[in-house]
């Protein structure tokens, strides 16, 4: 099996430039066959799912050639946003080049049909992102961060593929504002919970402070 | 080869159907987190009403137990790239809920809980012991050195008079059927 998935990525890389102006069907994979001097039949025998697989194994492998770019760099000295600023921005400037490629491939996603697999691939890079970041959560925040990270994410991804700026700037500068927000939305939910706890509860922890406000009455007489 | 001896590999003579390696060793580590974290929630629950009483300081011995089984399961959840169950703000809910509710019970009745709690995990982690092969053996010494400590707090149950408790047949079944059913989830979602 192990031949086949590295046909499948190397495959998946030559089609990029074909992709850029045949979309990811059939000519492309044809193209990038030839390119390889690979039998024609190899797309259709590694792809059995058709277009939409290949554009899953592209995603997957954008997410794991980003956890080897990260290997490199040092993320443990950096604040958590910043861990994932530098992530995004590893992980768009790999295919800085085929941005139309991406383009084509987001498309694919965005049909309806395809509708939960780009729901599980945007999950796995959020999930990527994540663990490159040195995420260990174990509860119920392993969901929520993630799920906050695919909006980012997704909005960010979709700022790039218009963004004509010089090294992406426009996009970073985006996804440092989204970052912000989400930096907010915590404040916010902090606010909440210290508004939260100035009501009095009705538990043990408080009996003892009860118990002090009626013995410091002063006794009458 | 006798039934007795572990398997050479993981998910090694598994049936078409079954699991393979990873998704076992998945389930495996998802569902002992979850478990471990109900544990340490039960036990909270207990020293939330028995805290002051006579059978504290054992509570609280068998609570930093848990506390220390909890901490190896979420550094390997984190490390092997387990998903956590979708349901820890339920047992979070739900465990504490349990050892409050039977310890207000008596004390009898919070030992009976947790003879009945730990007696289930017993078999749960002999079962799982018996699926790992040699090579997840370091996973496999885990989690038969906390089986041992699981099978003490059953002992420390069973000697503070678990069995004397009020409707001690039916408390204990209904925890034994109620933990198997977290298993069974945790191990899914």
């Amino acid at each position: 099996m192990d031949d086949f998935d590295d046909i499948r990525d190397r495959l998946v890389l030559a089609a990029l430039p074909h992709a850029a102006f045949d979309g990811w069907g059939c000519g492309a994979m044809a193209a990038a066959a030839a390119d390889l001097g690979l039998d024609p039949t190899m797309p259709a025998r590694t792809f059995p799912g058709g277009t939409s697989e290949v554009v899953a194994r592209f995603i997957r492998l954008a997410d794991r050639l980003m956890e080897e770019d990260l290997a490199g760099v040092d993320l443990a000295g950096l604040r958590v946003p910043q861990r994932i600023l530098t992530a995004i921005r590893t992980r768009l400037e790999r295919w800085e080049p085929h941005r139309e490629a991406v383009r084509r491939a987001l498309a694919i996603l965005a049909l309806p049909p395809n509708l939960p697999l780009a729901a599980r691939l945007t999950w796995g890079t959020a999930d990527a992102i994540w663990r490159a970041a040195g995420d260990s959560s174990h509860d119920f925040s392993w969901y929520t961060r993630r799920s906050t990270l695919a909006a980012v994410y997704g909005a960010t991804v979709l700022y790039w593929l218009d963004d004509s700026s010089e090294g992406a700037g426009d996009t970073l500068a985006f996804l440092e504002r989204r970052l912000g927000d989400v930096a907010r939305l915590g404040r916010v939910r902090r606010r909440f919970d210290s508004l939260l706890e100035q009501i009095p509860h009705p538990g043990r922890q408080e009996r003892p402070n009860l118990r002090q406000r009626f013995s410091a009455v002063p006794p009458r007489g | 080869m006798t039934a007795d001896s572990p398997p050479s590999h993981t998910a090694g003579r598994r049936l078409p159907g079954d699991l393979d390696r990873e998704g076992l060793v998945e389930r495996v580590l998802r569902v002992n987190q979850a478990g471990e974290l109900g544990a340490v929630r039960i036990y909270q629950g207990q020293m939330a009403v028995l805290g002051r009483s006579r059978s504290g300081p054992l509570l609280a011995r068998m609570a930093e137990q848990e506390r220390q089984h909890k901490q190896s399961f979420d550094a390997l959840i984190a490390a092997r790239r387990v998903r956590p169950t979708v349901l820890s703000p339920l047992w979070h809910v739900a465990g504490f809920a349990l050892g409050a509710a039977t310890a207000l019970l008596g004390e009898r009745a919070a030992m009976a809980c947790t003879v009945a709690v730990e007696e289930t995990i017993d078999r749960h982690y002999a079962g799982q012991s018996e699926r790992l092969g040699e090579d997840e053996a370091e996973l496999r010494a885990t989690i038969d050195r906390f089986r041992a400590d699981e099978l003490e707090h059953c002992d420390i149950g069973l000697a503070h008079g678990a069995e004397q408790a009020p409707a001690y047949p039916l408390l204990s079944a209904a925890i034994k059927t109620g933990c198997k059913l977290a298993i069974w989830l945790s191990e899914r979602i």
